[in-house]
């Protein structure tokens, strides 16, 4: 079976003022139906600019200069425009690293999550509030009718980040991208986190791109990593392989980061 | 309210203003074009609260009915130069570059003329009805808000929740109207109260010119140009139009002032 995202080469150049940044340099990436893949590397190394190019949501001086990315066969690259409204959040959702700063700070929790269901689901006002309130419940959200009617300033970060999953969630994604979702919370919301993430995958069913800095995360998630460094992918394989058998010194280094803090 | 004085004050007095503009003909005592054959100029006294003009009509009478004018004026025309304002102001900051350049340039170039000369030269073509005055000085007061505007969407759009909306698959005008706007509208409501009292000092002037609203429809700027000729003999003609005046601007920015605090 062919996989759910194929990305060939996939190369972003940053065109500044006077200069280009080559920021991502042939990437290739693959995404299989049901599965965890970890993105990981140091910050700057084109983690984000990656993920975000899949949708081509890229910041304005970032520009695709060659590649291909593949959605269940087709070429998003080549898509216009107005087609990719509906496959953003409707078929790749993203999370991101600070939920509070990602949501809105004018409208509730629940306008937000509503005006995604009605947008993708072409549902009516009603069934999309009654939806809302289900997908805050579906997240472990205790007092749904609270955050529902909840300002983001008035939630902790991680009712905010289970509130940005519900919204993620909202579309039915068949894959979701998490940019280092647990960075910004402390380590146990991390913990639970990460398990609802798991959990949701199993149950909803949708493939996860992971990107993280924190291998040890990675080991626990993932059944594959990719290893970024300076724009290209330096290492890949299988969680356990990489584990096993680091290739690269930046992949070593990682490891190594996450053993120095274990032992502190 | 209580640790808002401003505000408090100020909606006291527009309130009150407004409550009499449109409760006019209960309130006012005489119909304003009626004469009173008792006398012309008449004192303040127990029948006339406010005396009488040069023709023999009602000053109090006058002033309430002049009051639905001024603040019409104010309101509407402020109205459309707010709405002129938020389009031209959140497409240039939302789009930048061309669009950016041609509209900021044509508001620039617009801030060249003195408005007031602007508005005396549009006058001078149409017909001096309060429809055009509101319509004129609507036209050309749009410049300050379209900057403000901009200056706040250049700096939102690069708000992280923009991006998360983008990647939800909100279109552009969605993100403008739905995301943007609402978030930036705090300064412009200060700016617009401003703006009514300018409006309501315009249509003043332009009346006292005699380019405003015609007689005998009566305005609180073209009372006081007929009070002129009567200055040395009856000092009430002139004051109290001047006073209600000087109290609305107060009302309207004691309003934009406390809006100013709230907003922080």
């Amino acid at each position: 079976m062919s996989p759910l995202l194929e990305v060939k080469g996939l190369k972003v150049d940053f065109h500044l003022e006077n200069r280009i940044v080559h920021a991502v340099e042939g990437v290739d990436l693959q995404v299989r139906r049901n599965e965890t893949v970890v993105l990981a590397g140091e910050s700057g190394s084109g983690k984000t600019i990656t993920t975000l190019a899949l949708t081509r949501i890229l910041p304005a001086p970032a520009r695709i200069v060659a590649g291909q990315v593949l959605l269940e066969g087709r070429d998003m690259l080549a898509l216009e425009e107005k087609k990719l409204y509906s496959i953003r959040g409707g078929v790749i959702a993203y999370i991101f690293q600070e939920p509070a700063s990602f949501l809105n700070p004018v409208l509730t929790i629940g306008e937000q999550i509503v005006e995604a269901v009605i947008w993708h689901q072409r549902l009516g006002r009603q069934e999309a509030q009654d939806q809302g309130r289900e997908l805050l419940r579906q997240v472990r959200i205790a007092e749904a009718d609270r955050v529902f009617n909840s300002f983001p300033h008035q939630l902790s970060g991680g009712m905010n980040q289970r509130a940005f999953i519900a919204m993620a969630l909202a579309c039915k994604p068949s894959l979701l991208i998490a940019d280092e979702p647990t960075t910004s919370l402390d380590v146990t919301i991390e913990a639970e986190i990460l398990k609802l993430l798991t959990e949701l995958k199993e149950k909803v069913g949708f493939s996860l791109l992971f990107i993280t800095h924190n291998l040890a995360i990675a080991r626990k998630i993932s059944q594959r990593i990719y290893v970024m460094y300076r724009g290209r992918v330096v290492e890949n394989g299988l969680t356990e392989d990489i584990f096993k058998d680091p290739k690269h010194f930046h992949t070593r280094e990682l490891i190594a980061a996450y053993h120095k803090i274990g032992k502190l | 309210m209580k640790d808002n004085p401003y505000l408090f004050w100020g909606l006291a007095i527009i309130l009150m203003l407004s409550a009499t503009a449109l409760f006019a003909p209960l309130i006012s005592p005489f119909d304003p074009s009626s004469i009173d054959s008792q006398g012309l100029l008449m004192a303040p006294c127990a029948r006339h609260p406010l005396g009488t003009d040069g023709l023999g009509r009602d000053l109090l009478s006058r002033m309430i009915y002049g009051a639905r004018i001024s603040l019409s004026v104010g309101i509407i025309a402020v109205g459309i130069s707010i709405l002129l304002g938020l389009i031209l102001g959140s497409c240039a900051g939302f789009y930048g570059r061309i669009a950016d350049a041609l509209i900021m340039r044509f508001a620039d170039i617009m801030l060249c003329f003195p408005t007031f000369f602007l508005i005396l030269a549009v006058i001078a073509v149409v017909e001096p009805s309060i429809y055009n005055i509101m319509i004129v000085i609507g036209l050309t007061s749009w410049m300050g808000p379209a900057r403000l505007i901009r200056g706040e969407i250049l700096s939102l759009k690069e708000r992280e929740f923009i991006q998360a909306e983008r990647a939800l698959g909100a279109s552009d005008a969605r993100i403008i109207i739905r995301h943007l706007v609402p978030n930036a509208v705090g300064p412009v409501l200060v700016n617009a109260t401003l703006g009514i009292a300018g409006a309501i000092l315009l249509e003043s002037s332009l009346s006292f010119l005699g380019l405003g609203v015609q007689p005998p429809v009566p305005s609180w700027g073209n009372i006081l140009i007929e009070s002129k000729s009567t200055l040395g003999i009856a000092w009430w003609i002139t004051v109290f139009p001047g006073l209600a005046i000087l109290i609305t601007i107060l009302g309207f920015n004691f309003i934009a002032e406390g809006l100013k605090k709230i907003i922080g």
